[in-house]
């Protein structure tokens, strides 16, 4: 315990000292900022009488909608947007954890201490996984307090949804973690993880893709490739899904499988991460 | 049962040098021990194989072959780290910290309890001459405050092993003498085995009780620096009258001899050698005012072993 709060200090006083924490919190503030002005609601009578978003007034066609209604459409969309931001965020403030430990001069000082190479290396990755938690929470959690605070309206399965983007963060942290301890390069993680994200959101169309490619191990390759990496079009959806309790739908048929397969390529990542790390000569 | 605190036995360690080629052997087959309370040096040219030893004795490093203990345990086993204190060449404490909080990191990483890491870093600060540095930030540091700071960081779990790479790196003559003194009081008071890597061997000279030569990963010679000192049979001769028969007879006898500053060196075999050149002195009617045994320098020891071991290859 006294390692894993050692490095949570270390990688906090890190993101402050260089910045990224301010530039962190910073950017999710004007979000937060523009999300709050940008919401003007007429509520009369727990209904909404009219809405502007962006300035623009919102077409109501002579009819009183629902108030708790318009709050999960508007959650919902949020939640989608939030779950590109707040991963893309975590990537580049944590991408760096692994390389600058492995830098010369560094490494030795802290593995010349009594702890394994695992504890020093799974301590280092939670502390980024808080640092990265609390930035969802600061987001999703003022973004609430907003909505409740214009609309009186409480929908937990918004904080809730936190959870699922949680889970795609601390999967693709720990693949940064493995590219951190091979290549010992912030760019190279940060490049890797980005793309992992971009291109396994592409594989939601694996079987359109397949059907279309003009061989069959090429097709054999596409829906290999979606089995493995995470399937962050899917989780979107599923942040989607919770927070607006299926009210709207997204195309995604929604199922467990998403969640255990990028649970594992999480834990192999990490698995491989500290094997390597352990093979590794300092 | 022994008092070795770090114990190495025919370590060996090759480095893979790419496909197909040869690999590149760093250490081959060494040992030497460290007890409590003593002071070690390691010493070798650049590539000797020093870093890599250190490196191996810490973990950080598999070996090839052999064993290493500290404290009894294997060196894979990370509570042989558990009172081990490392100062690493070219450290970089992270600048973002202040040094009571790079000493309250690595002293939590060191298993400390969060008062006796407070009680600690004034008591160690004080010691280090950086007791008014304790809320700055390491990155305004000077180097040789930094290495310091290193210092007091390698000392915050008290160890009873410390392993120091060139610490006198970048400090000032009067801190190098602190620096000597604070480890000479570690190893006397507390017991602490030091191994000392450096290249600086007057600092060798001045602060180890033994020392051990590394060349091409073998340990060229192991002893105190009395003994590797002591091993040259050169005298200081300072007799009257030294003239031109007198140094003749003593060259002719085989002996080595050097005019220097008004008295004479000599290189003999033996003692028998150099009591004959004595006989030959008194037999002139020569008065013998001064003799004694001109000690190497270690460098001097250090070069020539070098150039022998430079030779055999």
């Amino acid at each position: 315990m006294k390692v894993l709060w050692a490095n949570i200090e270390d990688v906090w006083r890190e993101a402050a000292a260089r910045w990224t924490l301010i530039a962190y919190f910073l950017l999710s503030t004007i979000f937060i900022i523009i999300f709050a002005s940008a919401i003007n609601l007429d509520i009369v009578d727990g209904a909404l009488a009219g809405a502007k978003l962006f300035g623009k007034e919102v077409e109501m066609h002579g009819n009183e909608v629902s108030i708790e209604k318009i709050v999960l459409g508007f959650e919902s969309g949020f939640s989608a947007v939030l779950y590109f931001l707040c991963t893309f965020l975590a990537i580049f403030a944590t991408a760096h954890l692994v390389p600058r430990l492995q830098e010369k001069g560094t490494i030795d000082l802290y593995l010349s201490r009594p702890v394994s190479r695992t504890k020093l290396l799974l301590s280092r990755y939670f502390a980024g996984l808080l640092l990265a938690g609390s930035n969802v929470l600061y987001l999703l959690g003022s973004i609430w307090l907003v909505v409740v605070w214009k609309t009186h309206v409480v929908n937990y399965r918004f904080l809730l949804g936190g959870g699922v983007i949680l889970f795609v963060i601390a999967t693709l942290l720990a693949f940064a973690f493995l590219i951190g301890v091979i290549t010992s390069s912030t760019a190279v993680s940060i490049m890797a993880s980005c793309g992992l994200f971009l291109f396994s959101g592409m594989l939601v169309a694996h079987d359109r893709i397949a059907a279309a490619v003009s061989h069959e191990w090429q097709a054999t390759v596409i829906q290999t490739l979606y089995w493995v990496i995470p399937k962050t079009a899917e989780l979107g959806a599923a942040v989607f899904a919770f927070v607006s309790a299926n009210s709207f739908s997204t195309g995604i048929e929604l199922k467990p499988s998403p969640f255990i397969t990028t649970a594992a390529f999480g834990l192999v990542s990490m698995m491989l991460a500290i094997w390597r790390f352990h093979k590794k000569e300092f | 049962m022994t008092d070795s605190l770090i114990e190495v036995r025919a370590l060996r360690k090759e480095y893979r040098s790419g496909v197909r080629r040869p690999p590149i052997t760093a250490l081959d087959g060494i040992d030497f021990t460290v007890r409590a309370g003593e002071l070690f040096g390691l010493l070798g040219p650049n590539g000797a194989g020093k870093t890599t030893t250190v490196k191996i004795v810490l973990g950080l490093t598999a070996p090839t072959d052999g064993t290493a203990f500290v404290g009894g345990l294997p060196v894979g086993n990370p509570e042989s780290r558990r009172r081990v204190g490392y100062l690493p060449e070219g450290h970089k404490i992270p600048g973002y910290l202040t040094a009571r909080q790079a000493m309250t990191i690595f002293g939590r990483m060191s298993g400390m309890s969060t008062d006796d890491i407070k009680t600690r870093i004034p008591e160690l600060l004080e010691r280090v001459r950086l007791p008014q540095w304790a809320d700055v930030r390491v990155k305004k540091f000077s180097k040789g405050m930094t290495q310091r700071l290193g210092l007091a960081c390698a000392l915050i779990h008290r160890p009873n092993v410390l392993l120091l790479d060139e610490p006198t790196d970048g400090v000032d003559p009067v801190g190098r003498r602190e620096i000597r003194d604070l480890l000479r009081d570690e190893a006397a008071q507390h017991g602490t085995a030091v191994l000392l890597n450096s290249h600086l061997l007057s600092e060798i000279e001045l602060t180890c009780d033994r020392v051990a030569v590394l060349r091409n990963g073998k340990v060229a010679a192991e002893g105190t620096i009395d003994e590797l000192t002591r091993k040259s049979a050169k005298y200081k001769m300072v007799a009257t009258p030294i003239d031109e028969p007198l140094v003749a007879m003593f060259r002719e006898s085989g002996a080595g001899v050097e005019r220097v500053n008004g008295h004479l060196v000599l290189s003999v075999d033996d003692v028998a050698h150099l009591n004959a050149l004595l006989d030959g002195l008194r037999a002139r009617g020569g008065m013998l005012s001064e003799l004694a045994p001109v000690r190497s320098t270690l460098e001097d020891v250090f070069v020539d072993l070098v150039k022998a071991t430079e030779q055999q290859l």
